[in-house]
C-alpha cells in the first residue's frame, strides 16, 4: 500500500500537538493538587516557584553531559542558549538563541508560548507564568555554573504573559 | 641489599628468551621484583556487602597470582571509611576496622602461596563512591555529570585530615595482613584524583588552590603511609598522566606531570601511569582504541621522574611492553583485563604457550557490571569469578561419549574442547572449510572487531590439543546423523535469517554475512534490517565505504545488546558516519528502490534504498527433529538456540561442554 505522506504527517503532527498541550495541562493539574495539599496558608505563587526550582535542578543535570568547554566560551554560551530555547520548542513554543549586543551575552527569544493559554484554562495569574519560567531557567543554571566554575546569570527582559508580545531573556556572564 | 621475597629463575623458559626485558628483575624501593609483570588492582564485586573477603575473591586472586609468575599481584582497592562514602562498589573489600585484617590476610596468603608479591591498594572512590549511601564526599561540591553517581558534598578541613588518617590506618592493617607493597589509587575520578584536579577541587584552604595545594592531601597520604610501611614495603601511587577532562577545565598534561614530580618528592617508590576519568568524553580502553596507543604517556612520565613507571591500558600482548622496557619507556607491564580474560596469561607467555591465551576483546562488560552492582563476569571467559566453584571446573566425564558437534563457530568450538578435555570423543562438523562460523565474517566489521577472532584462534588451539576431530566442508544432514548415530549431538549451527515477504528472488536483498565477506553486491543507498550489533557492524562497514546507510530495527534502541560501557562508542560512530537508525520499527513493504518503514505505533514512511541487508536473526530449528526422533541426547547452543552475541555463544558452549 503506497504511503500517503500528507495523511501520515497530519497524524503525527496532531499527536505531537496533543502531547505538547498535555505538558502544560499536567503541570497545572499538579499545581491544583499541590495547592490543596499545602492548604490555605501557602501562597500558590510560592508553590509554583518551588516546582520551578525542583524541575530546573533536574533539567540542569540533563544539560551537564552535553555541554563542552573545549570549543570556547562563546560557543559554550550559544549552545547553552540553544538548549534553553529547546525546552520551549519541546513544549510547543517557537524559540531561538541569538548573539547578544555585547560579548559574553546571548538572547533567548520566544515568540510563541503554549503556557499562557493553558494557564488561562486553570485560572493561573499571568505574572505567575512569567516568574515561573524565569525561576526555572535560573535554577537550571545553578548546577551548570558550579560544574564549569563560571558565573552565568539569566534575566527576563520581556514576557508574553505580561502583554509584551514575546519573551526575551538575557543570558550573560557576571564578571 | 634489596629484599628478595621469592627466588625465581626464568632462564630456561622460552618466554624469557622471546621477551627478555619482561623477565628481568627491577628494584622498587627496597624490594627486588623478579620480573616486570603486575596484575593491576581490579575490583570484582565478589566480596560481601559488609566488605568482608569471600572464598570467591580468594580463589579469583589465587589464580591471578599464579599468572604473574613471581611478579606483582594486587588485590582490589579497599575503602577505608565506616560511613561508606568511599565505597564505590557493593562488593568492594573494606578496611576501616581491624576486623577486616583476617580476611585480607587470606588474600595475601593466597598470593604468597603462588610465590608472587602481594600488593595492597587503598581506594576511596570519591566521586564514584557512596554506592550504598545517599551522598559522597569530595574536595568541593561539584555536581555529577553522570546521573548514576551520587551527589557530592565538600569535605571540611577536619574531614580531609580524617580521610588522610584513614589511609594511614588502612595501610597499617594491610601491612598486618601480610602485604608486601602498598599502593594508593588516584585514578579515574576516585578521591585522590578529585583533590588533584582543577575540575573538582575549588577549595581555598591548604588542600586547594594551585597544583601544589591540590596535591597536599596526596602528599600527606604518601608520607603517612610510608611511615607505617617502613623501609622494606614500597609505597606507590596510581596517578593520571592525562585526565582527558579539557571540556570541563580539568588539569593540563603539564599539571599532571607536576603531580608525578610532587608524588616522587613526597617519597613514592613508583608511579602507575593511568589516564582518563569515568567522566571523560574520550575513550581509553575500548576495542576501538589500538593496542599500545597510550605507551607514549609512560615514556613521558619516565622523562619527568626517576622512580619506576608502570602502565596498563590496552597492552594485551607481551611484544609492545617488552620493547617499551627495552627502549626505556616503561619499567613494569601492568595487566588488568587480559588477566580477567585469562588469569594465566603471563605464565603462558613465559612457558611459550601464547597460542593458548584467551585474549580479552576489550568489550568492557566487566566494568559495566560493576556499575550495575553485579559480580564480575567476563564476556569471553566463562570461568571468571567462578574459580571457587566446583561446578565450573572441568572434571573427567562419568561416561565417555561420542559427540557430534554441528558448527565450528565459537559456541561449538568452546563446547568441543571442554568436552574433549573431559574424555569424550568429539567430532566437529562444519559446511565451511575452516573454523570460526559466522564470526569469520562478523569480525570484518570496523572499529577493532578483528580482535574477536582471537577467541576462535584460542579455541582452535585448545581443540587440537584436546584431540577434537574436525570434518570440514561437510554439511550435516539427517542421513549423516542417522548413519553416525553418535551418543550426543550438539547443534551449534548459528542463526537463520528471516526472509522479507516476496524477496526470495530479488538480488537487491542480501545477507549480512555475504556483505561482510564481499560476496554480495551492494548499492550506494542501503537499508540494514536489524538494529542489534550485527546490524550496527555491517552498517558501519558500508558507511565507511561511503555508502548512505539507514538502519531499521525492532529493538527500542540500536545496539541494545552491546553493554553500556561500549555502546556509547558505537552511537558516536553511527553519528560520525551519517548512519540514521529507525528503532522500534520494521520493514512493512519492499518496493522498487524503496522500503516502507512502519513504526511500532503505526506510522508509515518510505526510505529510499538500492539494497536491503538482512541482519535480523532467528533461532535455527534444523536437524532437531531427526536427533530427537533417533533418541539421541540433544543440546542446542549459541545463536542456534537464541540469537545473541559472542559471549553467549562461548558461555553456552562452555556450560554444555561441562555437562555432557
Ligand atoms: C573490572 C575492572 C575493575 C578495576 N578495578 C580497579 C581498582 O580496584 N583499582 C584500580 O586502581 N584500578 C582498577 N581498574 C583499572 C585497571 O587496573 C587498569 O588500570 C585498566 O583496566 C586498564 O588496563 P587494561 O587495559 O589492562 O585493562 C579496574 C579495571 C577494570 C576493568
Ligand atoms: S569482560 Fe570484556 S573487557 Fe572485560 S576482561 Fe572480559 S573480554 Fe575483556
Amino acid at each position: 500500500m503506497p504511503v500517503n505522506a500528507e495523511k501520515e504527517i497530519t497524524k503525527l503532527w496532531r499527536n505531537l500537538h496533543n502531547a505538547q498541550s498535555e505538558i502544560c495541562k499536567t503541570f497545572y493539574r499538579w499545581r491544583e493538587v499541590a495547592i490543596e495539599v499545602a492548604g490555605p496558608d501557602v501562597k500558590p505563587l510560592d508553590i509554583a516557584l518551588k516546582a520551578a526550582e525542583m524541575m530546573g535542578k533536574d533539567m540542569g543535570k540533563n544539560f551537564l553531559p552535553r555541554l563542552n568547554w573545549l570549543k570556547g566560551e562563546e560557543t559554550f554560551m550559544m549552545n547553552l542558549g540553544r538548549a534553553l530555547a529547546g525546552i520551549w520548542v519541546t513544549e510547543g513554543g517557537t524559540a531561538m538563541a541569538e548573539k547578544g549586543e555585547n560579548p559574553g551575552e546571548i538572547f533567548i527569544r520566544c515568540t510563541r508560548c503554549p503556557w499562557p493559554t493553558a494557564a488561562k484554562e486553570f485560572g493561573v495569574p499571568m505574572e505567575e507564568v512569567a516568574l515561573t519560567r524565569e525561576r526555572l531557567f535560573q535554577t537550571i543554571l545553578e548546577d551548570v555554573n558550579v560544574f564549569f566554575n563560571i558565573n552565568l546569570k539569566i534575566e527576563m527582559l520581556k514576557a508574553i504573559p505580561r502583554g509584551e508580545g514575546e519573551y526575551l531573556l538575557k543570558l550573560y556572564k557576571e564578571e | 641489599m634489596a629484599k628478595v621475597l621469592f627466588e625465581w629463575d626464568y632462564s630456561s623458559y622460552p618466554g624469557a628468551k622471546a621477551y627478555p626485558n619482561l623477565f628481568k628483575p627491577i628494584q622498587m624501593g627496597n624490594l627486588m621484583v623478579p620480573n616486570r609483570i603486575k596484575y593491576a588492582a581490579t575490583e570484582d564485586n565478589l566480596n560481601d556487602h559488609n566488605g568482608f573477603i569471600t572464598d570467591a575473591d580468594v580463589a579469583y586472586m589465587r589464580s591471578r597470582a599464579e599468572g604473574v609468575v613471581g611478579g606483582l599481584c594486587f588485590m582490589q582497592g579497599v575503602y577505608m571509611d565506616e560511613a561508606g562514602k568511599g565505597q564505590g562498589y557493593v562488593g568492594q573489600a573494606a578496611c576501616w576496622d581491624d576486623k577486616y585484617v583476617e580476611g585480607l590476610k587470606r588474600i595475601a596468603d593466597a598470593i604468597h602461596g603462588e610465590k608472587a608479591i602481594a600488593g595492597f591498594q587503598l581506594m576511596d572512590c570519591g566521586r564514584v563512591g557512596a554506592v550504598e549511601v545517599e551522598s559522597g564526599h569530595g574536595p568541593s561540591t561539584v555536581p555529577q555529570r553522570l546521573r548514576i553517581f551520587k551527589p557530592m558534598y565538600e569535605m571540611t578541613n577536619a574531614e580531609v585530615k580524617e580521610m588522610v588518617q584513614q589511609h594511614v590506618d588502612a595501610a597499617k592493617r594491610g601491612v598486618e595482613a601480610g602485604f608486601d607493597v602498598m599502593e594508593i589509587s588516584g585514578i579515574v575520578g576516585y578521591l585522590i584524583s578529585n583533590f588533584v584536579s582543577s575540575y573538582t577541587n575549588r577549595r581555598t584552604d591548604e588542600y586547594g588552590g594551585d597544583i601544589r595545594g591540590r596535591c597536599q592531601a596526596m602528599v600527606e597520604i604518601i608520607q603517612g603511609v610510608k611511615e607505617v610501611c617502613g623501609p622494606d614495603i614500597p609505597v606507590g601511587i596510581r596517578l593520571c598522566s592525562e585526565e582527558l577532562l579539557n571540556d570541563v577545565k580539568g588539569n593540563t598534561p603539564e599539571e599532571s606531570m607536576e603531580t608525578y614530580k610532587i608524588a616522587e618528592e613526597a617519597g613514592a617508590d613508583y608511579i602507575s601511569c593511568t589516564l582518563g576519568w569515568q567522566e571523560s568524553i574520550f575513550p581509553v580502553i575500548s576495542r576501538d582504541i589500538p593496542q599500545g596507543n597510550w605507551l607514549y604517556l609512560a615514556k613521558r612520565a619516565k622523562e619527568n621522574v626517576k622512580i619506576p613507571i608502570q602502565m596498563a591500558y590496552r597492552l594485551f600482548t607481551p611484544d609492545k611492553p617488552d620493547k617499551a622496557v627495552a627502549d626505556g619507556g616503561l619499567d613494569i607491564w601492568e595487566i588488568c583485563r587480559s588477566m580477567i580474560a585469562d588469569p594465566l596469561m603471563p605464565k603462558k607467555v613465559l612457558e611459550g604457550r601464547e597460542d593458548e591465551i584467551r585474549h580479552c576483546v576489550a568489550c568492557n562488560l566487566c566494568l559495566a557490571r560493576l556499575f550495575r552492582d553485579a559480580p564480575m563476569t567476563c564476556y569471553i571467559n566463562p570461568r571468571c569469578a567462578h574459580e571457587h566453584d566446583e561446578n565450573f571446573t572441568p572434571k573427567p566425564a562419568e561416561e565417555e561419549k561420542e559427540i557430534m558437534i554441528v558448527g565450528a563457530g565459537p559456541a561449538g568450538m568452546e563446547c568441543a574442547y571442554v568436552a574433549a578435555q573431559r574424555g569424550h570423543e568429539v567430532h566437529v562438523y562444519d559446511k565451511r572449510g575452516e573454523v570460526g562460523g559466522t564470526l569469520l565474517d562478523a569480525s570484518r566489521a570496523p572499529y577493532g572487531d578483528e580482535e574477536l577472532m582471537t577467541c576462535v584462534n584460542y579455541q582452535k588451539t585448545m581443540c587440537e590439543k584436546a584431540g577434537v576431530q574436525f570434518h570440514f566442508n561437510n554439511e550435516v544432514t539427517d542421513e549423516l546423523i542417522a548413519d553416525e548415530m553418535p551418543d550426543t549431538v550438539v547443534l551449534a549451527t548459528g542463526p537463520v535469517y528471516p526472509v522479507i515477504e516476496d524477496s526470495e528472488d530479488r538480488d537487491d536483498v542480501v545477507n549480512v554475512l555475504d556483505v561482510l565477506s564481499g560476496k554480495a553486491q551492494v548499492g550506494e543507498t542501503v537499508v540494514v534490517w536489524g538494529n542489534r550489533k550485527p546490524g550496527i557492524g555491517v552498517a558501519l562497514f558500508l558507511a565507511k565505504q561511503g555508502k548512505k546507510v539507514t538502519i531499521v530495527g525492532k529493538e527500542k534502541s540500536a545496539g541494545f545488546d552491546i553493554n553500556p560501557s561500549f555502546k556509547w562508542r558505537y552511537m558516536i560512530y553511527l553519528k560520525q558516519n551519517g548512519v540514521m537508525a529507525y528503532n522500534d520499527c520494521d520493514i512493512e513493504e519492499l518496493n522498487d528502490g524503496e522500503i516502507i518503514v512502519k513504526t511500532y505505533d503505526g506510522y508509515r514512511f518510505p526510505v529510499k534504498c538500492d539494497t536491503v541487508v538482512v541482519s535480523e536473526r532467528e533461532a535455527n530449528e534444523s536437524l532437531k527433529k531427526i536427533v530427537q526422533a533417533e533418541g539421541i541426547e540433544l543440546f542446542v547452543i549459541g545463536d542456534a538456540l537464541v540469537p545473541r552475541n559472542l559471549s553467549s555463544a562461548v558461555h553456552d558452549g562452555y556450560r554444555i561442554g561441562l555437562r555432557i
